[in-house]
């Protein structure tokens, strides 16, 4: 049996209670001839729920994993998962987006690969962009940027631990490269 | 002194080994035949992309994205636009959501159609990968004649596409699509009916439909495993929503599931029979009128610089579903947060499983069966030389441009 968006926020609201500080459906409409609409579930909840919220996704039926990113904005760095449920039916897939804000003294999350073991790639990643601990992720090993990597430079940080510095001419013409060395362009 | 035999070896295959076309590094433990323990190291092609798509703007990271795969070049930007669309309010017109199905569906044949020559090439089958990839060059010429281009293609913009369908457009696709049924029969019976590839197949790469939802397995590799899942059937968008688009699964080809190589292949070939018809229907239905929402490129950016706001685009790549997050926060022409997914991110997470116990003559199999994609997989490079010493933009560039002026004096350019 698949529930549609509304299903699904009710049970989540069911566990989750308060913990849910904001939420909203959106719905898209999508095709030409034959217009229909989906729905997706978008809500901000307290970080100590993130864990109670991920198993009750499990609990409805088996997830997939769409996506895990973060934003630095500022004081705290803004946590994005997104999970898509009952995707094996036409029009049936609901995303569910949980976001929360994670305060920078204290960058730690559990880990989601007890529940679904494909999660490991999308830990690591987010472990070394964002610098974010998961507490109970068994391989800590790089993923993407290579092994010297420097220790405390994550590259999504906007604040002192980001790559800024290391960087230095991605963002540079050639043009603009050689006008400043006043070096003759052409 | 007694000396005790070794009984486990390790055989490190890549970054760099020419059995690989792209860079990433798998390590076995191998027990006589048997591999034991298994170990995938990937990053090796990592350029940092969403970090540039992010003090870029928009359509500047529409081209960008275009630029993560070279066969994919029309399924990132597909995401893009589809979620750029979603999170700015803006609506394509009906002939351009039309039009771009078509071409990611052209696109869906080539990729395909390379995979099953090399899948044909990792098994030792060297003539088939040649037959294979002379029938793919059709496909790739009608993109030619179309978008003016093999690959990158240059076709989506936020809000429609760049170019039209003409008529002679439209010859050329009913033209191909007789020529590629005929094909997938031909191809049926040489891959799917030869006892060769069914013994090399068959029970390699092997993975259960529970193990495909836990490893988080997308695209053909999932519905190899009898997953139907298929974002152009599960969220579709565009023209495909019109159309009620069914995911291919084996049960419905043959009546049951394995979930190996085999079954990869079989969902593959009937794939490119399912994107001739959604080829067909959509030029038969194809409605008339703009391809562009806001045809003024200053225009649009300047509406994306006012407009606050998120979204998810997803579209079905050839390799498994793309997956683009995009934010764009009201101040800038361009994202403020951008998140790519590719298919082989999630698709290498069955390497692990699928090689442990396996034969060492499987690997190129187990490797391939995927369609890995390490560029999309990936997405800094550090380039060093052979004294360890970092060489920088600077050096590359000055040592490409004396490449191109001694080959210019080598073969005698008039400039």
């Amino acid at each position: 049996m698949t529930l549609t968006a509304e299903g699904i926020f009710d049970r989540l609201k069911e566990e989750l209670g308060d913990a849910i500080l904001n939420y909203e459906f959106r719905e898209y409409k999508m095709g030409v001839k034959r217009p229909r609409t989906y729905k997706e579930v978008w809500m901000e909840i307290d970080k100590n729920a993130f864990k109670k919220a991920v198993k009750t996704i499990f609990e409805i039926d088996y997830p997939h994993l769409h996506f895990i990113t973060g934003e630095d904005i500022g004081e705290v760095i803004q946590m994005i998962y997104s999970f898509g449920l009952f995707h094996e039916h036409p029009w049936g897939e609901v995303s569910i987006v949980i976001k929360f804000d994670l305060p920078k003294n204290e960058l730690v999350l559990p880990t989601i690969t007890d529940l679904m073991l494909g999660a490991e790639t999308n830990e690591r990643e987010i472990r070394e962009m964002l610098g974010i601990e998961f507490d109970g992720l068994k391989n800590k090993r790089h993923l993407f940027l290579p092994d010297d990597w420097p220790e405390g430079k994550y590259p999504w940080r906007r604040d002192e631990y980001g790559v800024d510095d290391m960087i230095k001419h991605t963002h540079k013409s050639v043009k603009n490269i050689r006008e400043e060395r006043g070096e003759q362009s052409g | 002194m007694s000396k005790v035999a070794k009984t486990t070896y390790y055989v490190p295959i890549g970054p760099i080994h020419p059995a690989l076309k792209e860079p990433i590094r798998v390590e076995a433990e191998v027990e006589g035949e048997k591999i034991v323990k298994v170990d995938v190291k990937r990053g090796f092609a990592h350029r940092g992309i969403e970090y540039m798509g992010m003090k870029r703007n928009a359509i500047q990271t529409l081209y960008l994205s275009e630029r993560i795969c070279g066969i994919c070049s029309i399924s990132h930007p597909y995401a893009f636009v589809i979620g750029s669309e979603k999170a700015l309010g803006i609506e394509a017109p009906p002939r351009a959501q039309y039009i771009r199905p078509i071409i990611a569906e052209l696109e869906r044949i080539h990729s395909h159609i390379l995979w099953i020559g090399v899948i044909a090439h990792e098994i030792g089958f060297d003539s088939l990968l040649f037959w294979t990839w002379k029938g793919r060059e059709k496909v790739l010429d009608v993109l030619e004649l179309i978008t003016g281009n093999r690959i990158n293609y240059a076709m989506y913009m936020i809000g429609g596409v760049r170019r039209d369908l003409k008529e002679s457009h439209i010859k050329a696709l009913r033209d191909m699509i007789t020529y590629y049924w005929e094909f997938t029969e031909h191809m049926k019976e040489v891959f799917l009916s030869d006892p060769v590839y069914k013994a090399r197949t068959r029970g390699v790469a092997q993975v259960p439909k529970d193990m495909a939802l836990k490893l988080n397995l997308v695209g053909p590799t999932a519905r190899a495993a009898g997953l139907r899942m298929d974002i152009r059937q599960d969220i579709p968008f565009d023209a495909y929503a019109d159309m009620d688009v069914k995911a291919v699964v084996p049960q419905d080809i043959v009546g049951e599931v394995r979930g190996d190589a085999y079954d990869a292949t079989m969902v593959r070939i009937y794939e490119i029979e399912q994107s001739l018809d959604i080829i067909e229907y959509c030029i038969d239905n194809l409605p008339e009128g703009r391809i562009l929402a806001i045809p003024n490129y200053i225009a649009l950016l300047n509406k994306i610089k006012k407009t606050a706001g998120e979204a998810i685009g997803a579209h079905e790549a050839p390799r498994g579903e793309v997956v683009h997050y995009l934010k764009y926060d009201g101040t800038r022409d361009g994202p403020s947060v951008w998140k790519v997914i590719a298919p082989s991110y999630n698709n290498i997470n069955s390497w692990g499983y699928c090689l442990l116990g396996a034969e060492v003559a499987d690997i190129p199999v187990v490797v391939a069966y995927i369609d890995p994609c390490m560029c999309c997989n990936d997405r800094v490079a550090v380039v060093k030389d052979s004294t360890g010493k970092i060489l920088d933009y600077s050096i590359l560039h000055r040592k490409a441009v004396e490449k191109t002026r001694a080959l210019e004096k080598e073969l005698e350019v008039r400039k």
